[in-house]
């Protein structure tokens, strides 16, 4: 084989695990759908929704507890990722990355902002407003927004084929979800604020991304999201929740009461999956770009309606292996596009 | 070792030459100074000197397969020059720039 081959081979190779990574996280994000619903029923989450309902009613309980939970998330997702960056020898890069405060470590706080509390948050506002169905279409349109900034920010190739791609995907997505969210929508009696929540959960997953991979640029993906994910907690812990504590909610309280080896289970189960899916995103976007890393991680939609079916009987519509199949269809157009003579993902 | 900066800021800064350099001569570099010995550690760097050419911030001028084994036995070895967009995110970095 001569060089040029070869050459050819290892770009290949590269692509190949970037689009690897991505699909890891898609298939772990499904599988995040199942404590990320169980949860919700474990005690004390569902007194907690119950008290605040009494006293506040029923859409306070609901952002309330959704920020709740969104913070134990967190939670244990940095307890995850900071044993993953121990086994892997990390911990020092860690420190390094996070003493570059102005030129590298402040992208992954701001990423934490867009990702935690907007999108996060946002997409548990969806769910308990409308419903997760609404929620799941709003956000899977995230990888176009992503696309665009990347591309307007510093200059990301994205070829027609890999926009093909994204666009069957998110067809795709649509498909699968948008009976149920006609259902929930044609329910009535709907509030804006869900709206506003379907919104902030595809603007925020998309910045994140993009600003993501400007950080991504001079720092370690598994470092980068590590600290990503501290600033979460920060935000959580020390600004959201103090402030709902002070509004008179009993917050702190059923925090307390979270400590159960139960919820300490289904909470651990999220945090390894949620955290181990997000280590895999921010490995993909320097190896494939941000565009493509965000689209093959919409597949998490067609895992999502899998899992929930394996594991929780949740039986889907025939609307929904339409959909599957254009999403299995979309992932193949763009990973089956010839990337050998792809050095760079930027163009010069 | 006190006051080592993060890897690829690290390796933008060794580039930061503008003089081309084989990966293999950098990573043995790397792996000295931030005493990543193992082949876990050198990997890694090698790893980190991909995405950084993925990211468009290095460019592979000359590759050549490692006949000898200086590196991996098999494998390609590449000759990499920092980019101009490279040149620009180093300084955004506040290396010291050359």
């Amino acid at each position: 084989m001569d060089i040029r081959e070869l050459k050819k081979l290892e770009n290949k190779r590269k692509m190949n695990k970037g689009y690897m990574w991505a699909l890891f996280c898609a298939i772990l994000w499904g599988i995040w759908y199942i404590p990320g619903t169980i949860i919700w029923a474990v005690p004390p989450f569902d007194a907690m929704w119950v008290d605040i309902d009494a006293t506040h009613g029923g859409s306070m309980a609901t952002i309330v507890v959704a920020l709740l939970i969104s913070a134990f998330n967190a939670l244990t997702v940095i307890v995850a990722l900071l044993i993953w960056n121990a086994y892997l020898g990390k911990l020092p890069e860690m420190k390094r990355t996070l003493k570059e405060f102005h030129p590298c470590s402040k992208w992954f706080f701001l990423a934490s902002i867009f990702g935690g509390p907007i999108a996060i948050l946002g997409s548990f506002i969806a769910i308990g407003f409308i419903g997760a169905g609404f929620a799941a279409v709003a956000a899977l349109t995230y990888p176009v927004i992503g696309s665009i900034l990347a591309r307007q920010w510093y200059g990301e190739q994205i070829s027609k084929r890999a926009w093909m791609g994204i666009l069957v995907i998110i067809v795709g997505g649509l498909t699968i979800f948008v009976g149920g969210a006609i259902a929930e929508i044609s329910a009535g009696n709907l509030s804006y604020i869900g709206y506003i929540g379907g919104l902030m959960a595809a603007l925020g997953w998309g910045i994140e991304g993009a600003i993501a991979g400007k950080g991504l640029d001079i720092a370690e993906p598994d470092v980068g999201i590590t600290i990503r994910f501290l600033g979460e907690n920060l935000l959580y812990w020390v600004i959201l929740i103090p402030i709902a504590a002070l509004a008179g909610y009993p917050i702190l309280e059923y925090a307390l009461q979270a400590f159960t080896p139960l919820a300490i289970l289904v909470l651990g189960f999220a945090g390894i999956t949620f955290g181990f899916c997000y280590v895999c995103w921010y490995k993909s976007f320097p190896l494939i770009g941000v565009g493509r890393g965000q689209g093959i991680g919409n597949l998490y939609g067609l895992c999502a309606v899998i899992f929930m079916y394996l594991f929780m009987a949740q039986v889907p519509a025939w609307t929904v292996l339409v959909g599957g199949a254009l999403c299995v269809l979309g992932s193949f157009v763009m990973i089956s596009e010839e990337t050998g003579e792809m050095e760079s993902l930027r163009g010069e | 070792m006190a006051g080592l900066r993060p890897i690829k800021f690290r390796l933008l800064e060794l580039f930061s030459d503008e003089k081309e350099h084989w990966n293999y001569e950098i990573v043995v570099q790397m792996q000295k100074e931030y005493n990543m010995n193992s082949n876990f550690g050198r990997d890694s760097i090698n790893f980190d000197i991909l995405e950084l050419a993925s990211g468009g911030m290095l460019r592979s001028v000359q590759s050549k397969v490692d006949e000898d084994g200086v590196y991996k036995k098999g494998f390609l070895l590449h000759k990499y020059i920092i980019t101009d967009f490279g040149k620009t995110r180093a300084s955004d970095a506040c290396l010291a720039y050359v």
